[in-house]
């Protein structure tokens, strides 16, 4: 089991005006899955290089439990990276992958068929393995990708959008395997992704990327329910931000005083509440508001609302849904347990305080 | 206009020229072969310009010499190929002035290489010289003989000079298109830089390598003007042969002139066949 830090992680690509990059601090906790999120080109895939020693950094630490690995060659970091394409050796058979690295640290022919096979059977390939790469499909190449770095049971296993070149149909089964072997290995893991519901359905705890900056790390719930910044929240389907002052327990808004939940922060804030608990009805912190449109979204509707010439959004059920029509009048309520207030610098990560402001705070 | 009309119209420059020139030439070879030339009386086609070359003393001194000189000079030109490849691919000051001087003699002929080879080299010429000047050795003839001798390294130096660029241009257009992946792959799962370029770059670089040192074995093998300039007296290789019959001023030495063409051509074309077949049957399919 070991821990995996980055410390003041930075790296700017040469001829690049910006840092791909910029100071990265991030523990990944022993036995965890991580995921690594962000959008493309926040400078994901490059930690991931910058961890497997496959580029290196200008400045900062890789650390595996307290020893720095940061000048150590990929082959002797006890770290594997399985890129996005599976990347098999076409000149070799799928056994042959699989027992490529166990090879290299020169193990006896015997002990690598034990492992290969034992490791076939695991990713459910068994009776493939004589078969070159280009006679599998590429749900069974990227299973065969992982299977090459599992095999040599390494300290980190670093997996870079595992999901993302196969067809919907097979992503489900290849994220259930990820997530069965790693419970099983307990192998430290940090995935790349830059789909949410991926990194949510995935990870124990996710590392939110943006810029090149580490946005928030956490449990998925957090970062749903209690964002660091407006742009968290937007990463996260936010889309509703209200600004004003929290004063004990009131928060003063523009659509007037809202109750907060207990221990919520003093000061200038800004208030967020993810549109799937903007409920439809009588309750706590109840406003009247008119319905401007109705969109079905298949599994949900998205309701859009003014509540005194503000913009507000709600998820609910199409069967919720149903009875409303553009220009209906209705109640809504904002239950205090779902108003999470963000730093008024929120907007960190959007372009900085100054940055453009979220639409419904534009009334 | 049908796509088929348009397909032939646009095919029929090639065609014309292969149909015209090569397809007509290699029938005329033949027929000439078979001494079927009505133009000197010869009407009735036989076997005996073929008897004649392939019993005459000395073809198989000849076709050893040939063999020789193709396979020592590719392979040779295809390792050291792949050494400058490996270096050029890596940054380091002075690539720039090391990649131009690889890729320079591409633009020299066959044949100013070879009388360039002829002046530098031969016992008269100025490295002799340079060396009698130096004192090294007490006159020019006891400078190693290295052009018109019987291993014939001058002709194998200047095919390898002359092709090895070739070889490095096909072998790093190749590692551009494959990347660097593989090999960072290869890396993390724990092999050495130089595991990942023998178990992983080399294989994948493995089918540009053969068919490139294909094509330099089989121009070496069929190709006359560089042994002519630089060649022994005796055994002269099979090109050289073809080509001092077809400029005999006795036409009757015509028909065995064309017999070696065809007879040089079939066993570079048996050669090759043969190779295809050996480093084809466990070849990489590309990624």
């Amino acid at each position: 089991m070991t821990t995996l830090s980055l410390h003041g992680l930075r790296k700017t690509y040469p001829g690049a005006g910006q840092a791909a990059v910029h100071g990265i601090d991030l523990t990944v906790e022993s036995g965890s899955l991580t995921a690594l999120l962000g959008p493309s080109g926040c400078g994901k895939t490059t930690t991931m290089k910058l961890i497997a020693g496959l580029l290196t950094p200008d400045a900062g630490e890789v650390r595996l439990d307290s020893a720095p690995i940061t000048t150590l060659p990929p082959e002797r970091r006890g770290v594997t990276m399985v890129f996005q394409n599976p990347l098999l050796f076409p000149h070799l058979t799928i056994t042959q992958n699989i027992g490529f690295g166990l090879r290299m640290r020169g193990l006896s022919p015997d002990r690598i068929e034990d492992s290969v096979a034992a490791m076939l059977a695991r990713v459910r390939l068994d009776g493939l393995g004589d078969r070159r790469p280009a006679a599998l499909s590429g749900g069974q190449q990227q299973r065969v990708a992982l299977a090459r770095a599992l095999v040599l049971q390494p300290k980190v296993l670093l997996l870079d959008e595992p999901l993302s070149n196969l067809d919907p149909s097979l992503r489900d089964e290849m994220r259930q395997l990820i997530r069965g072997l790693q419970q099983e290995t307990g192998i430290t893991t940090l995935v790349v992704t830059h789909d949410q519901a991926e990194a949510v359905a995935l990870a124990d705890r996710i590392a939110l990327m943006l810029d090149g900056r580490l946005a928030q790390h956490g449990p998925p719930q957090d970062l749903y329910r209690r964002p660091a910044s407006i742009a968290v929240a937007r990463f996260f389907g936010g889309v509703n931000f209200l600004a004003g002052k929290s004063q004990r327990g009131i928060f003063h808004s523009p659509l007037g005083p809202l109750t907060l939940p207990t221990g919520a922060p003093e000061g200038e804030r800004i208030l967020t509440l993810r549109p799937e608990a903007l409920h439809l009805g009588p309750g706590p912190n109840p406003r009247t508001a008119q319905v401007k449109a109705v969109t079905f979204l298949g599994t949900q509707n998205r309701i859009d609302l003014t509540v005194d010439g503000l913009l507000l959004q709600a998820l609910t059920t199409p069967d919720l849904a149903a009875g409303m029509a553009p220009g209906t009048s209705l109640t809504v309520s904002l239950p205090p347990e779902a108003l999470w207030l963000l730093p008024p610098d929120g907007t960190r990560g959007t372009g900085g305080p100054t940055g453009p402001v979220p639409p419904t705070l534009r009334a | 206009m049908t796509d088929r009309t348009r397909l032939v119209l646009l095919l029929a420059p090639a065609l014309l020229v292969l149909g015209g020139l090569f397809l007509t030439g290699l029938g005329l070879t033949l027929l000439r072969s078979f001494r079927y030339v009505p133009a000197l009386g010869m009407t009735e086609p036989d076997l005996s310009a073929y008897t004649a070359i392939l019993t005459a003393p000395g073809f198989l001194k000849s076709l050893v010499l040939s063999l020789w000189i193709a396979s020592v000079s590719t392979l040779i030109a295809a390792v050291l190929a792949l050494a400058t490849a490996l270096l050029l691919r890596q940054t380091f000051p002075g690539r720039a002035v090391i990649s131009f001087l690889v890729q320079l003699n591409l633009t020299i002929p066959h044949i100013v290489g070879a009388i360039g080879i002829l002046y530098l080299l031969s016992q008269s010429g100025s490295f002799a010289r340079l060396a009698h000047a130096a004192g090294l050795i007490a006159t020019p003839a006891e400078f190693p003989v290295l052009t018109q001798d019987p291993y014939a390294i001058g002709i194998i130096l200047l095919y390898v000079w002359k092709e090895l660029p070739f070889i490095t241009l096909i072998l790093l257009a190749n590692m551009q298109t494959l990347g660097e992946d593989h090999e960072s792959v290869a890396r993390s799962l724990g092999a050495t830089r130089w595991q990942a370029v023998r178990h992983v770059l080399l294989p994948l670089l493995m089918p540009a390598l053969l068919a490139a040192s294909a094509l330099v074995f089989a121009f070496a093998f069929g190709a006359y003007e560089v042994p002519l300039v630089l060649g022994a007296h005796a055994p002269k290789v099979l090109p050289v042969l073809a080509w001092q019959a077809s400029t005999d001023s006795d036409l009757t030495t015509r028909p065995e002139a064309m017999a070696m063409a065809v007879v040089i051509a079939l066993i570079g074309f048996a050669l090759l066949a043969l190779y295809a077949r050996l480093v084809g049957k466990d070849s990489p399919r590309a990624p």
